[in-house]
């Protein structure tokens, strides 16, 4: 009987208790963020979305090795000698013509590994957070600009004369 | 087929895969007598995601991602130990900044993934409050990560020889910051949770996990301290030089009924974030100078051979077995998962009880998915 009343009265106790604390929270200040009224400015090291400047881009493919979901597609070609000479901002010689570099964003784990071995520091992870799109296809970023050249034209197939009856 | 013949009034309950309580998706099959559970057999694999499989075809780099993404609450206790395995495989020795600074990144993600584990525990046993106050802790946590190695959960911070930036610049002072706001919530959250008397009665004496049968289940972490053995890997079988640092391995007691109880369990985790706030302390204190990428390989080819590290996440001993072939990507990663040997004695320890306390028990184990079915 006394243990009765006596679980009763911690059971009240430890309640109020709990709530001296709620009530004192209930004056200081909120910790919640307003989203898209107010918008968190996040670290410079955020990893969120990927960005490739294509015009300092060699071509070596050291991120498409690296990263481990294979979300990264790059096709090359050689610039002919004739060409005029191409350098990357820090003055790397550009020998490749990077004519497909498509990052599929819905396949990328974010785990940094592809900007790491990158020479030119072109393939970067910026903090921007709000990319989100209508379609699927949309995640997949093509940064790519050169196109590939034309294969040569196969000379004119000339039509063999029809023997002579 | 085989038809098993029901005794009485028995019935087969379902709870899962999407049950919040569940902390994942985990299927149990309750077969109870009214509200007594007479045996539950859990189903897993919802979550399988081939880690093992997938890690032999990538390089050693590229499985640290994947190693984050098992144990998505302690993502940095989980690449911990696969960076330590294949550093003990290359013979790698990293300076002591690194290993102090895993030592801090490794303890806030502790308390990190205590705060998660205490806060949904409150929440399944149906106080929602502490869930709150916990989550708003965490969340500091996860912005000082995020500060560091810019990703808020899974953040490939540990690589094999090094980590993959320095601390950017005040970060100790930050740290000190939310050490000294958040040694007061602890004290906070005894008041309003550990002992409250609804708490207590609901867990206290509750899926009682004696101290053989958790040996005997190979039960680790808190779920084997909670029991009241003194185990931990930390002092056991020290890493990242933890031999250096002062700190108690908290046990259960059983104030409150029997020892291994629910409430045993969630107050080894309180207290371990107290302890783990110590090791913080003192590791802040002694940071020494150095460069964290000093010894990282630039192409990382381990020698043939195999390799068995394990580490003290905060959910138990996590193991990571490592064979090479001396080829860039591994020939087998095997996981010993904490979770899993967690959750095969939940059947035995949950036997007999009600159906809502099979709750209050899934919680107190504090299993996640993601390592259990990797």
């Amino acid at each position: 009987m006394k243990e009765y009343f006596r679980d009763i009265f911690q059971s009240i106790w430890t309640v109020l208790l709990g709530m001296k604390i709620t009530w004192k929270h209930l004056f200081t200040r909120a910790c919640t963020m307003q989203y898209p009224d107010q918008r968190w400015v996040l670290p410079e090291r955020s990893r969120m979305r990927l960005f490739n400047k294509i015009e300092d881009c060699i071509g070596c493919g050291q991120c498409v090795r690296a990263c481990p979901v294979d979300c990264i597609y790059m096709t090359t070609e050689k610039r002919t000698k004739d060409e005029a000479p191409v350098f990357a901002s820090d003055g790397t010689p550009i020998k490749l013509r990077v004519t497909q570099f498509d990052i599929d964003m819905s396949l990328c784990c974010y785990c940094n590994l592809c900007t790491y071995p990158c020479p030119t520091h072109c393939l970067v992870m910026t903090p921007e957070y709000e990319f989100a799109v209508y379609s699927k296809q949309d995640f997949l970023y093509r940064f790519a600009k050169d196109k590939p050249v034309a294969p040569p034209k196969p000379a004119h197939h000339t039509p063999v004369p029809e023997p002579a009856k | 087929m085989q038809v098993e013949a029901f005794e009485g009034e028995e019935m087969i309950l379902n709870m899962g895969p999407q049950h919040p309580s569940t902390h994942g998706v985990l299927r149990l099959e309750l077969q109870t007598d009214g509200e007594v559970v007479q045996k539950i057999t859990p189903h897993i694999g919802y979550l399988h995601r081939c880690f093992e499989k997938h890690a032999e075809n990538v390089d050693y780099p590229g499985v640290i991602p994947y190693t984050d993404r098992m144990d998505y609450i302690a993502s940095m206790n989980n690449s911990l130990g696969y960076a330590l395995a294949v550093e003990k495989l290359m013979g790698i020795e990293v300076n002591d900044r690194v290993k102090a600074l895993r030592v801090i990144v490794a303890e806030l993600n502790r308390i990190a993934s205590h705060l998660l584990s205490i806060g949904t525990y409150a929440m399944d046993i149906g106080a929602f409050t502490p869930f709150l106050h916990c989550f708003r802790e965490r969340e500091k946590i996860l912005d000082l990560f995020e500060w560091t190695c810019g990703a808020r959960l899974l953040y490939n911070y540990n690589w094999v020889g090094g980590l993959s930036h320095d601390i950017p610049e005040g970060f100790v002072d930050k740290t000190r910051q939310f050490m000294a706001e958040f040694e007061p919530v602890i004290a906070e959250q005894n008041e309003l949770l550990s002992f409250n008397k609804i708490f207590i009665e609901r867990t206290a004496g509750v899926g009682i996990l004696g101290e053989e049968l958790a040996i005997s289940y190979n039960v680790t972490g808190p779920n084997l301290r909670g029991s009241g053995v003194s185990w931990d890997l930390r002092k056991a079988d020290p890493y990242c030089g933890y031999e250096t640092y002062d700190f108690n391995v908290p046990v259960g007691q059983g104030k409150f009924g029997p020892l291994g109880s629910c409430w045993d369990r969630y107050y080894v985790r309180v207290r371990e974030m107290e302890e783990s706030l110590k090791i913080l302390r003192q590791a802040l204190d002694r940071l020494p100078d150095g460069d964290v990428q000093e010894k990282v390989p630039k192409k990382v080819k381990p020698p043939k051979g195999e390799v068995y590290g394990r580490t003290e996440t905060p959910r138990g001993e996590l193991g990571y077995y490592i064979v090479s072939d001396g080829s860039p990507n591994p020939f087998r990663v095997k996981i010993k998962s904490p979770c899993f040997t967690a959750l095969a004695v939940l059947p035995v320890i949950s036997k007999g009880e009600m159906v809502a306390d099979i709750i209050a028990v899934i919680g107190s184990i504090d299993i996640v998915m993601g390592e259990l079915d990797r």
